[in-house]
């Protein structure tokens, strides 16, 4: 064991004497977090920009304009045809109503017409003003039925329609989508920066066999299993470090709402370290140099991280890609913490995390393999 | 006291033999050369004595053990100078040796002295705080050697330590290793430098093909070839000879060229340097200068390998 201490400290002094490496590895997974909150951080609370074109002058038409204009979270700008698709195309509106010269008649005809809706943002921006008019419009429609055709009925009810003091009590409920996604953004990046760096702890094995001072470190009295052991723990211990440092970072100091425990987190992340270490070990034991290890290791890191779905929602990629992505460890931490999100317990998810298990140990047991039938000196003269 | 004792001991890479069923044994206190061209065994049968390698066939005791059942205890007393330095350019030179040395299990004050010592051995104690990319590729040897000798080992391998070095260097660890052995280690030492072999080594092996095909004391490998001379003739241009047609003159053993000096190992007892001489005058080569000298370790070589060290 002092043997092994012995060799952490001296890969621990020799890696951040460099201070890049610092950066490289205790700064970049927080790079995660930045664009989590780049991509969602400022989507709350925002004000809808409305344009509104009137072209008829009676009264159910200037009603429902100062309906709009009572809207929460809208903004209602009154502008004219001329200007209308260059606001629009622009983006200083997010969408735009024009009111026709019948609309008020088809209305009392009981027939909503001569209303258009303009927008290039699609139904994320419309759908919200296209169902709070139309259930307007529908009232109106319907006090006009009630009336049966009597023009003194419909204009008291809906002036008493208009008149009305509803008691409305609003309850906010929680928008968690926004927190899940940043969630999965975050680690996504976390993962990534991850596979990164134990390709790099192992490419160190690579680097000191093509220097010969890895034959000379097993001259001494250190084995093989003792070097590769004390390679894997400083492996493992960085990624532990950036496991809580972007945690910590996420939750207390950046306030993502994750829905899941830091310890929850915490244990399946580290699980992953495991899986990590173990695969960049697998991927040393069949390099022939240290430059194919590292190009290997980022031909296996980006894909499965794209693949794996750690940079967008899962549900978003084609099926083909979500088969395939079952066969990458870092789809199953990211569908354990999915399933943590919606409430499921850490133990109920064991298939889960045998599963990571499972990799881990392939790439360990492939490694092992590799390594006793690779142990030729004259592969590095 | 036998420090080593290899018996038949055979290395097979793949179906290529690179040890040959060898056995050397040395003696505590020994200064013991390893000579051969490239590719002859010597860095595979190093590898092998020190536990680096997995013999196909044979026996290796250090210090009357063997080296893979006792591996901990037959690499605690070897120290081992590798051919290519290993050191670490991001440690300082104090770095590099406490790093090498606490892997021989030394810890606290003991390990800062023995450092120390093994730097002042060396000439770098001064240097110690330095960077070796700052260093002369002669210090960075020394810090090589430092590295190797500090945890005091009885039996120090170098494997060719004055390789791509300056003349004082070179000297420098020639008598280094003459005081390591005064202080009681026994060394295997292994090199191109026919010279240096001749003036450090005690006894010397001879390897080709991967087998000892010589071993004994310089006087008694020189006594292998009693019935030779060596005749070495400066000439102006070497463009017109040939070697063969040297070679074919009767007594004549074996010929190179050495830059601009043809040399020859003859049988003593046949006059043929009238004929040699004829031949060089045919093809009008202008001779400097024609000596004829007692053979040495390098007539030896070339007998009984046919090659030169350096080839």
């Amino acid at each position: 064991m002092k043997d092994i201490i012995w060799l952490i400290r001296k890969i621990i002094r020799v890696t951040f004497r460099k201070k890049g490496n610092i950066l490289l590895y205790f700064g970049g997974p927080l790079i995660g977090i930045l664009i989590a909150f780049l991509a969602y951080g400022g989507s709350d609370q925002q004000t809808l920009k409305v344009g509104i074109i009137n072209q008829d002058s009676a009264q159910i038409a200037g009603d429902t304009v100062h309906f709009l204009e009572h809207l929460e979270n809208v903004e209602v700008v009154k502008i004219n045809e001329s200007t209308l698709k260059d606001q629009i195309a622009t983006g200083k509106l997010d969408c735009a109503i024009i009111l026709g010269q019948k609309f008020s008649e088809s209305i009392e005809n009981g027939i909503p017409d001569h209303i258009q809706l303009v927008s290039i943002k699609g139904a994320e921006v419309t759908s919200f003003v296209k169902s709070y008019l139309y259930q307007y419009l529908d009232n109106i429609t319907a006090l006009k039925r009630a009336a049966n055709g009597d023009p003194e009925v419909y204009q008291k009810m809906y002036d008493r329609f208009q008149q009305a003091n509803f008691k409305l009590q609003v309850e906010t409920l929680q928008d968690t989508s926004k927190g899940k996604n940043m969630t999965i953004m975050t680690i996504g990046f976390l993962l990534m920066i991850m596979l990164i760096s134990a390709g790099n702890f192992a490419e160190i094995i690579m680097k000191e066999k093509e220097n010969r001072t890895y034959f000379r470190l097993i001259s001494t009295p250190i084995n093989v299993r003792k070097y590769v052991l004390a390679n894997i723990a400083v492996s493992m211990m960085v990624m532990v470090v950036q496991v809580l440092l972007t945690l910590l970072m996420a939750m207390k100091v950046f306030h993502i709402e994750m829905n899941v425990s830091f310890w929850q987190m915490a244990v399946l992340l580290t699980l992953f370290a495991l899986v990590s270490a173990g695969l960049s070990l697998m991927v040393v034991s069949f390099a022939s140099s240290s430059r194919a290890a590292g190009a290997l290791h980022i031909l296996i890191t980006i894909p499965s991280c794209l693949l794996a779905g750690c940079f967008w929602p899962f549900d978003l990629m084609p099926k083909v890609v979500q088969r395939i992505a079952q066969f990458m460890p870092q789809h199953w931490v990211l569908e354990t913490i999915n399933q943590l999100q919606l409430g499921y317990s850490f133990g109920s998810l064991y298939l889960n995390l045998m599963i990571l298990l499972a990799f881990a140990a392939v790439f360990f047991l492939f490694s092992v393999y590799k390594f006793g039938r690779n142990n030729d000196v004259r592969n590095f003269a | 006291m036998k420090v080593l004792e290899v018996k038949n001991l055979t290395k097979k890479f793949d179906g290529f033999i690179a040890v040959d069923n060898i056995s050397l044994s040395i003696n505590e206190g020994e200064i013991f050369g390893l000579l051969g061209p490239n590719g002859a065994g010597k860095s595979t049968t190093i590898n092998l004595i020190a536990g680096l390698l997995r013999s196909s066939e044979g026996e290796i005791k250090i210090l009357g053990k063997n080296n893979m059942k006792h591996s901990r205890y037959t690499k605690m007393n070897i120290g081992i100078v590798p051919q290519d330095l290993a050191i670490y350019e991001d440690l300082t030179a104090f770095e590099n040796v406490k790093f090498f040395a606490g892997l021989y299990g030394l810890r606290g004050t003991e390990l800062t002295d023995r450092v120390q010592e093994a730097l002042e051995f060396v000439g770098l104690l001064d240097m110690q705080r330095a960077y070796p990319k700052n260093f002369s590729g002669g210090m960075k040897r020394r810090l090589n050697i430092a590295c190797a000798i500090a945890h005091r080992p009885k039996l120090i391998i170098m494997d060719e330590p004055t390789v791509g070095i300056d003349p004082h260097s070179r000297n420098y660890i020639l008598q280094s290793i003459h005081k390591l052995n005064e202080m009681g280690c026994t060394i295997i030492y292994t090199s191109h430098y026919m010279e240096e072999v001749e003036e450090i080594c005690t006894r010397i092996s001879i390897m080709d093909h991967g087998k000892v095909i010589a071993e004994g004391t310089k006087e008694q490998l020189i006594a292998i070839i009693t019935n030779t001379k060596d005749i070495w003739i400066e000439v102006k241009s070497v463009e017109q000879i040939d070697i063969e047609k040297i070679k074919e003159i009767n007594g004549v053993k074996t010929v190179s060229l050495d830059k601009n000096v043809i040399k020859i190992n003859s049988e003593i007892g046949i006059n043929n340097l009238n004929n040699i001489l004829l031949y060089l005058m045919n093809q009008k080569v202008e001779i400097g200068s024609l000596e004829e000298r007692e053979p040495n370790l390098e007539t030896v070589f070339l007998t009984l390998t046919g090659r030169n060290l350096r080839d």
